[in-house]
């Protein structure tokens, strides 16, 4: 089937589609809006860049059209920057949020900030909103990229989940009110949730248990690895935001689990939605 | 489409002349607001985005209003860095009376721009020295 301007506008306009569904939750959280312009500046070029190279690996496995090199997945990653950026700078304008009497570094740092959450939607909206997806070609290539490839999108989905609640006041007002037992209770049931929703409870898209894998080794294999990448997903999105300065070590412990247990169902679920 | 995808060899090189314009057109104005936005990112790291704040505030208009005066001011934060909790605190001072102090915090002022707000005095602002400053911040 050739891939003709029609075919790619209609994927654009899901790709529209996607953006603000998926963008629309942090779009309207007043923290994001302030760390648009507050958070560093070098850590936002690092948050852009990474979200790049997340962009590219997702249109390899999920794009909003079948893609054929790097070339094309780049090409693909950058329409679905630019259509966050547009998505998100219309939002911002129509909800008051950016106003013409700001200053540059201002009205770049918010939009530049709120694409991150609306690209990943654009690149997802397809598989999301679209009826005619090459399920086939997909699944190959999920089986193709192998363990890598596992470890990928279980990052692509602890990031979407945990940039959705990290900016927000609450991760650190729980923080503070839990006490240790709290935070292991929270710590075992993120990894029990991971472990179940992966392999146990049939979603859709759900993982057979490895061939000869027993319990152990599947536990140690996937879901405490999927653990430990959803902790170091939660520390790069703290870190980013500035809230890890200045914290003493018990306190980021504490902090690393509130934001590990959405980050692990995230993880758990990437398989479900991309 | 399974099949097409297992051609996917042969199709390299033919999907390469077929890129549909559009498809050119939304990567490119994609790789334009990208370099865009990591450009002014980028020079704002190297252009004193790291100073800390420092606020000024001047007053923009006095008028009256009932049960006092209303006076709205401008603060601007001339450095890189952006301030939080602004407090701006206002004296009218008048000869023969003690003086009256009005406060407010502003959230945020970010760094390279200027927000408005107002305080509100019994006394008339015009008739003795009214002065306005930036008490403190927190960074964010």
């Amino acid at each position: 089937m050739r891939v003709t301007s029609e075919r790619y506008a209609i994927g654009l306009a899901r790709a529209f589609g996607g953006a603000i569904i998926f963008g629309i939750p942090l779009l309207m959280t007043m923290e994001m809006w302030s760390l648009g312009f507050s958070m560093g500046r070098g850590r936002l070029l690092l948050l852009m860049v990474f979200t790049l190279v997340l962009l590219i690996g997702l249109s390899y496995f999920s794009g909003f059209e079948k893609t054929f090199s790097l070339k094309e997945d780049a090409m693909d990653a950058f329409a679905a920057l630019g259509v966050g950026v547009i998505t998100s700078a219309v939002l911002l304008v129509v909800l008051a949020v950016i106003t013409f009497d700001m200053s540059w570094g201002d009205i770049v740092g918010r939009v530049a900030l709120q694409s991150v959450p609306a690209s990943i939607g654009a690149m997802l909206g397809r598989k999301q909103l679209g009826d005619e997806q090459d399920m086939d070609a997909e699944e190959e290539r999920k089986r193709e990229a192998g363990y890598a490839g596992e470890l990928f999108l279980m990052l692509a989905g602890a990031l979407f989940l945990a940039f959705n609640m990290a900016p927000t006041e609450e991760m650190i007002l729980i923080a503070f009110q839990m006490t240790p037992w709290h935070a292991l209770a929270l710590g075992v049931l993120s990894m029990l949730l991971l472990h179940v929703f992966v392999y146990s409870i049939g979603f859709s898209g759900q993982e057979g248990r490895p061939e000869g894998g027993t319990f152990l080794s599947t536990f140690l294999h996937f879901t405490l690895t999927g653990y430990g990448v959803a902790l170091l997903v939660s520390l790069y999105v703290l870190w980013s935001f500035g809230r890890t300065d200045g914290v003493s070590v018990a306190e980021m412990a504490n902090m690393l689990v509130v934001l590990g247990f959405p980050a692990s169902l995230g993880a758990a679920t990437a398989r479900l939605v991309v | 489409m399974n099949r097409e995808h297992k051609a996917g060899e042969i199709q390299t090189a033919k999907a390469e002349q077929q890129v549909p314009w559009l498809e050119w057109a939304a990567s490119g104005i994609g790789l334009f607001l990208v370099l865009g936005i990591f450009g002014v990112i980028g020079w704002q790291v190297f252009n004193g985005a790291t100073t800390p704040p420092e606020i000024i505030v001047e007053v923009d208009t006095v008028a009256p209003v009932e049960g006092g005066y209303r006076v709205l001011f401008l603060a601007r934060n001339t450095a890189g860095e952006a301030a939080a909790q602004v407090e701006i605190e206002g004296t009218v001072s008048k000869a023969g009376a003690d003086t009256e102090t009005s406060r407010v915090v502003l959230d945020y002022i970010p760094g390279h721009s200027e927000r408005q707000g107002g305080l509100f005095f019994t006394y008339e602002p015009r008739s003795g020295s009214l002065a306005v400053r930036a008490t403190g911040f927190t960074t964010p």
